[in-house]
């Protein structure tokens, strides 16, 4: 047991512990939640706000902030219906949708590092261009249908079924992949480290010679990267490009999971994994309230009310701590 | 007698700031206050205005005890002080920003520009500044001069009766002092007693009328200036026993330099160019504002520098950020450690190894053995007390944050390691630690940049002492020449 709370972390136990409670409140009021099928589902579900969260917390660690994502995401989609239409290559379609997706990142990186904007700002603007892009370069502004099912596969094919279990979405494992990579990254490069560093305190890192912009540079892009391959999962399970439907309001929800997952909104603090437990905690609830039939409206209003709750008990997480250093130092 | 300070004591935890500080300010009367860095004078002002409270002694002002007051009862006693760089609202005008926070109103609450405009006009004329600036004007738009006459109106408006002055001329340009002891002269006619906080000796010989010594939080002198000199003044700012709490260092002489300086040039600095050797310790002494840490961070390429070269071990680096001084093998460990020194919400090991991490790293991912094995050894000699490697360094005192940073550039192992306040707010005890191994690590060949405002820490440790004052340097001056006297005169712009 003390080993398992030394994995995931202190701080993401009160996660573990709401995540369980929430189950079992939902678990009472209906059958089906517990079926293989709807747990695979809630994987499925988590795999588009999880691979833009984990770039989020990148972001938010360094005490940046991207706000563009789900306009990136946007982009991408339609540019991979556009290449797999056109060109009937879904490599190129993926490719290139990761590849917009870097591209936009580093936008955002040279506006804040070379115009001086705020990045909440920057990325503000940037969330609706980028969007405005989406519409135009799909054609007429509509969706682009795209009919292949190697892509289709990336969106909501199955590996390992067999009879009476549905199968993994493939999905689930590219977010898998991508959060096991990233956990890598950011605990055990230099890179990573250096992320944790200038989120703490920028001008000391500049002084332990850590280079900000080149920095920036990076970790836009791959929050960009990651927002685009979002994007081409949206593409690949609705089987069109979508400009805006499956990606708006994307930010929020991996805002919300970031700091819920225990990141500080000063930077500096933040974990892949506290991250994706509360990407899991998320769709769950999600899940539950569509299950219990709860009416989307008020699911965009308890939305609201978490990404308060989850910035609130960062504030009062570093308030105790505070106390608890003044304390000390009387003590001395 | 309009302002009397009778056996003021201030202490803060671990340190006496005052002790016994007496003194008496006649109305019609400029006495200036000087004294070394941490002599105490910006406790003792910050005591009149209010901003700290004293533990003994009495403060009167026109017969009124004004001791206790908060900074708002000293204010409506009749004490102000003008600060080093004023509060100026940029974006109002002078009549505003004299008002800021009281605008007086018109029944019904709307604001009675009339009256302002009538009151600072009256003002400007009574005491002469008509002229010196437009009432019109914006905050932003005001010179530093110009800021110190908003800063006074504001005090007059309220019917002040003594105005103490706090380093003014600081940020202004000969011509604007000049204006300012203009304005000065009329208050003091205007029978206002006047503290004039400075620590340039001309100024003061020029503007007072008396001088008041203040050395390590206790009055060394108080003289008339018709009766003394600048030099008088200097030997009773200095005149201490000089104790060697720091250390005796052996002289150690070795030929190849490490840093060499030419002809360097910042918005600072100007034509700087000096030498350190290997295994050399060069003090860099000065007041508060002489361009040390400055220098330091030019060299360090945080600041631009403009002109000049440096070189390390013959070499010649072009220097434009951290990341290339710290190739070039460089550290430098920063005068303020949290602002600038430390990432505080992260661990002990990672502040540690930070500068670092690519030597630590194989194709860029860390080893955890490397890290330990190379910060372990200094947290443990500089006695570091955390909880564990992974606590973070927020959460340790004082003195072991300061340790942390010097331990950051241990591990990293410079050629050229440049310290700005090494001891600043570390007890005495690891003052001595960290005396012994700045002493171990130019005994290994390292050379040592050592910025200090400690003047005992200076002579005992440098093997040469470079003085800087506005952004000039002194000819370094050899251990054996070194005095408390001559630093002190150099920096201070006398007797050169």
């Amino acid at each position: 047991m003390k080993r398992f709370i030394n994995y995931v972390g202190t701080e993401n136990l009160s996660l573990i512990i709401a995540l369980i409670i929430m189950v079992g409140l939902i678990a009472t009021q209906t059958e089906f939640f517990f079926s293989a099928r709807n747990i695979l589902n809630i994987g499925q579900n988590m795999a588009v706000v999880g691979l833009i969260a984990v770039g989020m917390t990148m972001v938010i660690v360094s005490a940046g902030l991207d706000i563009s994502v789900g306009s990136i995401a946007g982009c991408a989609s339609v540019a991979c219906a556009l290449i797999v239409t056109n060109y009937g290559t879904v490599f190129g379609g993926v490719i290139v949708g990761i590849g917009f997706g870097a591209l936009f990142g580093l936008i955002n990186s040279v506006i804040i590092s070379y115009l001086r904007v705020n990045p909440v700002v920057a990325t503000l603007a940037t969330f609706s261009a980028f969007r405005g892009i989406a519409f135009l370069i799909a054609p007429g502004g509509r969706p682009v249908g795209v009919l292949d099912p190697n892509l289709g596969f990336l969106g909501s094919g199955r590996i390992f079924q067999f009879e009476g279990f549905p199968g993994i979405p493939v999905a689930f494992l590219i977010l898998v992949a991508v959060a096991v990579i990233a956990h890598f990254v950011m605990t055990s490069t230099v890179f990573g480290r250096a992320i944790y560093s200038m989120g703490g305190n920028p001008v000391a890192a500049r002084l332990a010679g850590i280079n900000l912009t080149k920095m920036r540079f990076y970790i836009y892009a791959i929050s960009g990267a990651l927002s685009g391959l979002a994007g081409v999962i949206v593409t690949a399970r609705t089987s069109s490009g979508q400009p805006a439907s499956g990606t708006q309001g994307l930010e929020l929800e991996a805002i919300t999971a970031v700091f819920l997952g225990g990141a500080l909104l000063a930077g500096g603090k933040g974990t892949v994994m506290g991250t994706l437990l509360a990407v899991l905690l998320l769709a769950t609830l999600s899940n539950g309230m569509n299950l219990l039939g709860i009416a989307t409206f008020y699911q965009l209003v308890a939305k609201g009310l978490l990404l308060v709750l989850a910035v609130a008990i960062g504030q009062w997480r570093l308030a105790r701590d505070e106390k608890k250093q003044a304390k000390l130092a009387e003590s001395q | 007698m309009l302002f009397n300070i009778k056996g003021v004591r201030k202490s803060f935890p671990g340190v006496r700031a005052l002790s016994d500080v007496s003194a008496e300010i006649n109305s019609g009367e400029v006495v200036a206050i000087v004294g070394e860095n941490g002599a105490g004078k910006s406790t003792l002002l910050k005591i009149l205005s209010g901003d700290y409270q004293l533990d003994e002694g009495t403060i009167s002002l026109d017969g009124l005890e004004v001791s206790h007051a908060s900074p708002l009862e000293a204010r409506e006693a009749g004490f102000r002080l003008v600060r080093q760089e004023p509060e100026i609202v940029p974006h109002i005008n002078v009549i505003e920003n004299v008002f800021i926070g009281e605008y007086p109103a018109h029944t019904g609450g709307r604001v009675n520009f009339t009256e302002m405009q009538r009151i600072v006009q009256e003002l400007l004329e009574r005491y002469g500044f008509v002229g010196m600036l437009d009432l019109q004007q914006l905050g932003r738009t005001l010179s530093p001069a110009q800021m110190h006459i908003v800063e006074i109106l504001r005090a007059l408006k309220d019917g002040v009766k003594v105005v103490a002055f706090d380093e003014p001329t600081s940020s202004l340009t000969t011509r604007e002092a000049k204006q300012l002891f203009t304005l000065i002269r009329t208050l003091r006619a205007e029978g206002l007693g006047i503290i004039y906080v400075s620590h340039r000796l001309h100024e003061v010989m020029e503007i007072s009328d008396r001088v008041v010594i203040l050395k390590d939080g206790k009055v060394t002198g108080d003289l008339l200036i018709s009766a003394t000199n600048a030099n008088e003044i200097v030997r009773y700012m200095v005149g201490r026993d000089l104790d060697a709490h720091g250390l005796e260092r052996d002289e150690v002489t070795r030929p190849d330099i490490v840093l060499e300086v030419k002809d360097l040039h910042s918005r600072w600095h100007e034509g700087i160019s000096f030498k350190i050797h290997a295994g050399e310790i060069v003090g860099f002494a000065g007041l508060v504002g002489a361009g040390r840490t400055e220098l330091a961070k030019v060299i360090f390429g945080e600041y631009v520098r403009t002109g000049g070269s440096i070189s390390i071990c013959g070499e010649e680096k072009n220097i434009r950020t951290p990341e290339d001084a710290i190739a070039a093998n460089i550290g430098f460990a920063p005068e303020n450690r949290k602002e600038e020194g430390l990432i505080l919400v992260r661990s002990v090991i990672e502040n540690t190894c930070m500068a670092i991490y690519s030597a630590l790293s194989k194709i860029g991912i860390l080893r955890k053995k490397a890290m330990v094995d190379s910060a372990l050894p200094y947290i443990e000699q500089l006695e570091i007390k955390t909880p564990s490697l992974e606590a973070e360094v927020g959460k340790l005192s004082g003195g072991n944050q300061q340790k942390v940073v010097l331990a950051r550039w241990l591990a990293a192992k410079p050629r050229l390691l440049i310290l700005d306040e090494p001891t600043r707010a570390v007890d005495v005890g690891a003052k001595a630690e960290i005396y012994r191994l700045i002493d171990d690590l130019a005994r290994k060949g390292m050379a040592i940049m050592m910025i200090s405002s400690e003047m005992p820490e200076l002579l005992s440790m440098s093997d040469r002492i470079i003085v800087m004052r506005d952004g000039k340097i002194s000819d370094p001056i050899e251990k054996k020449d070194a005095t408390e006297e001559n630093i002190v005169n150099f920096a201070l712009g006398a007797g050169t």
